[in-house]
């Protein structure tokens, strides 16, 4: 009863978490050595560590997955983006990226600490099915690595000087698009073959999929236009932005729309 | 390179601007048709129609590329310049799904004559997903000939998204869905479909127990005015359980008494376990601010019973929600019109698939609650969704693939029409 909100413990965390990224971040960005950049780098593996921890506490408190609602999702989303953004840096040596995607991982923790979510145990039946979390855990790294194609492409767009300079970066966008993008696809399919277990349809249309399926689209049309033309850089950057607007209606915006009063894919505040 | 500004419409290779043409023609055609039509929604016809115009469709779609591949117009479909418009379309149609409210009764004239709010069933939807069949059959065909195992990839997403696209829409006519309300100890083989007809099934169910197993009632503090339910930062309603002790807001409650199942007997509760029994609690609760204190009952309440509140001062009270259900399911026997007769317990998530029908378990009587006799199931017969699934999981494959292989090296230039 008491342990029931392991919430109330969240700011502990969530601090811990935010020291060490912020640290990292500074590291980065103020120290050029090798050691200190090795430093950076553990400080950010330390800060997922630590929200980690925290989520695979609250997953065995309240006994049920923590992908319900907005506040659960953001601090997936939280470790998911840092994640990618030091696996990047292992990978590619981007550290505006991996800053960057700390920066936004930050961004929702602190409104997670703005809005704590109620926290409810119950699950509706609809919603116990093994599709369960891997339909929601296959959205969510969907939406991290999306998510961190839209920050390179915001400084594509807007901080890259020319044509030229742009064509490391802008692989790099493409990269993550494409592991972003099939990975949307398995959670749209999942859902779908989900939704014909629990349903007995596997498409109706509901707000939220309708969403997903707009969002899906947007990213095909980016898809081809690079394909199609590889070098209009700034266009195709500005159709990924574009792209990502629509994944944020589809992931927040949903529940205000008209068209989505007592859609089941609404998250439960 | 030829100056796109200076080449004159429908002059070849094809470019944005034939793919526009070519899209909007057709959404503003369809939306015509549909007005025309005076807002009706359409149906496909069923088997073998349906399967009929597919062959047709496969046929005619082979034919002509096998006839004309090298024309430019075929060309010109099977290249990214006239898919994207096509998409974009399509995108287009979908948002408009996205913030017109679907399967209601139209509000205004506008959305009635052109169908806005059963968008799937209308004629520029229809068109447009003939369209993109025609785009995808046209390049699937295109980069399967001749055969390329690098191709694969490509293959699987596009030829998979075909399949899905054309068997859920020739598939819908042949999709049946039934409600079937089953009564404890009753058998039944009639549901009832959507447009409220009455269908005979191949099989007799009888329902031999409906069960519910709920989660514990919660407890909260709602608005005496308003009824609503006072939030609290970072809580949510409170479960009970016997002689224990919570906060919620400036309220400390202790309790004296939990009765997991119960029915008033004078001021109080007392448990039992009969129909229409529900939980209840005496509550010791104490303001911390004013330090003044309450004691009572409080139930969750059931068909048969009031719900109690305890009221905490002019302006709150203390409830106790009704019980939320953690699972339902219902043992059913099933017999076919042979005579094999089958036993087995279903429930949401978990259908049972019987001659080509799948039983879901719906609902039940939701005034009854944890003592419904009665279970509503879902029987859905779908004879096209092996096919769906097997699009589905070439999908699934092409995804694979672009998370393996990533995009084209060359950006796809080598490819470009
Ligand atoms: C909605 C209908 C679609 C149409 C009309 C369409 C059309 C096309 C066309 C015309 C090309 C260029 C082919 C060439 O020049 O040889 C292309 C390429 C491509 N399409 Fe689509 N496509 C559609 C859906 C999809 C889907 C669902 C996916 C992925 C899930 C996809 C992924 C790709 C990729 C990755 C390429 C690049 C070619 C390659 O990887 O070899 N397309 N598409």
């Amino acid at each position: 009863m008491e342990d029931l909100n392991m919430w109330l413990e969240f700011p502990v965390f969530a601090s811990i978490a935010i020291a060490c990224w912020l640290a990292a971040s500074g590291l980065f960005f103020t120290s050029g050595k090798k050691l200190m950049n090795d430093l950076a780098a553990a400080l950010s593996l330390a800060g997922i560590l630590v929200l980690l921890i925290f989520v695979v506490n609250l997953w065995m408190h309240i006994h049920r997955p923590p992908m319900r609602t907005l506040g659960e999702t953001r601090l997936w989303y939280a470790i998911f983006l840092s994640g990618i953004g030091l696996v990047s840096y292992l990978r590619w040596k981007y550290k505006w990226l991996v800053s960057y995607s700390l920066g936004l991982a930050i961004l929702f923790l602190i409104i997670n600490l703005q809005h704590p979510e109620t926290y409810d145990k119950t699950l509706m039946p609809a919603l116990q099915s093994p599709w369960f979390i891997p339909h929601v855990i296959v959205y969510i790294f969907a939406y991290a690595m999306l998510g961190a194609s839209s920050v390179v492409a915001l400084r594509n767009l807007f901080f890259v000087p020319t044509e030229k300079t742009v064509k490391g970066p802008i692989q790099m966008a493409d990269n993550l698009v494409y592991i972003g993008f099939s990975f949307l696809t398995f959670g749209l399919l999942f859902g779908a073959l989900w939704a014909k277990e629990a349903w007995g349809h596997y498409w109706t249309w509901d707000p939220k999929e309708t969403w997903a399926f707009i969002t899906w689209m947007f990213y095909l049309i980016y898809i081809h236009y690079r394909y199609r033309h590889p070098m209009e850089h700034k266009k195709a950057m500005g159709v990924l932005a574009i792209a990502f607007l629509v994944l944020l209606i589809c992931w927040f915006g949903v529940n205000y729309l008209p068209s989505a009063q007592n859609s089941v894919h609404v998250y439960s505040e | 390179m030829i100056n796109e500004s200076k080449r004159k419409t429908w002059a070849h290779p094809w470019s944005y601007r034939e793919g526009t043409i070519i899209t909007a023609t057709i959404l503003v055609l369809g939306f015509i048709i549909q007005a025309a039509g005076n807002g009706v929604i359409l149906r496909f016809a069923g088997f073998p129609w349906n399967l009929l115009a597919g062959f047709l469709f496969v046929a005619l779609l082979i034919i002509a590329f096998v006839l004309w591949q090298k024309h430019p117009v075929v060309k010109g479909l099977g290249g990214v310049k006239v898919a994207l418009p096509a998409i974009l379309g399509f995108t287009l149609l979908v948002l408009l799904m996205g913030f017109v409210k679907q399967d209601v009764e139209p509000q205004s004239t506008i959305a009635r004559l052109f169908g806005l709010a059963h968008l799937v069933h209308t004629w520029p939807f229809i068109l447009i997903n003939v369209y993109l069949l025609v785009l995808l059959g046209i390049v699937t065909l295109k980069r399967f000939t001749p055969f390329n195992l690098k191709n694969a990839g490509f293959f699987l997403n596009h030829f998979g998204l075909f399949l899905v696209l054309f068997s859920t829409a020739l598939g819908s006519s042949d999709m049946q869905r039934l409600s079937m309300n089953c009564y404890e100890k009753q058998t039944e083989s009639r549901g009832i479909d959507a447009s409220g007809k009455m269908v005979e099934v191949p099989f007799t169910i009888e329902l031999i127990k409906f069960n519910i197993d709920e989660f514990r009632p919660k407890v909260t503090v709602i608005d005496n005015q308003s009824g609503q339910i006072i939030e609290e930062k970072g809580k949510s309603p409170l479960e009970m359980l016997d002689r224990n002790a919570f906060d919620l807001i400036n309220y400390h409650i202790e309790v004296e008494q939990f009765l997991e199942t119960s029915v008033k007997a004078g001021d109080g509760y007392v448990a039992t376990n009969e129909p229409g029994s529900a939980t209840s609690a005496k509550v010791k609760v104490t303001d911390t601010k004013s330090k003044s204190e309450v004691t009572g009952w409080i139930c969750s309440g059931s068909f048969a019973l009031q719900p109690e509140q305890l009221k905490l001062s002019g302006h709150y009270s203390l409830v106790m929600l009704p019980a939320e259900p953690r699972k339902f399911s219902s043992e059913l026997n099933i017999r076919a019109k042979g005579g094999k007769s089958t036993t087995t317990t279903i429930e949401v998530n978990r259908p049972f698939k019987t001659d080509g029908w799948t039983i879901y378990q719906l609902g039940y009587d939701k005034v009854m609650g944890r003592w419904s006799k009665l279970s509503v199931l879902e029987l859905v017969r779908d004879p096209w969704l092996p096919v769906v699934y097997f699009g589905i999981f070439l999908m699934m494959g092409g995804a694979a693939f672009l998370f393996i292989t990533g995009k084209p090296k060359n950006g796809g230039s080598e490819h470009v029409a």
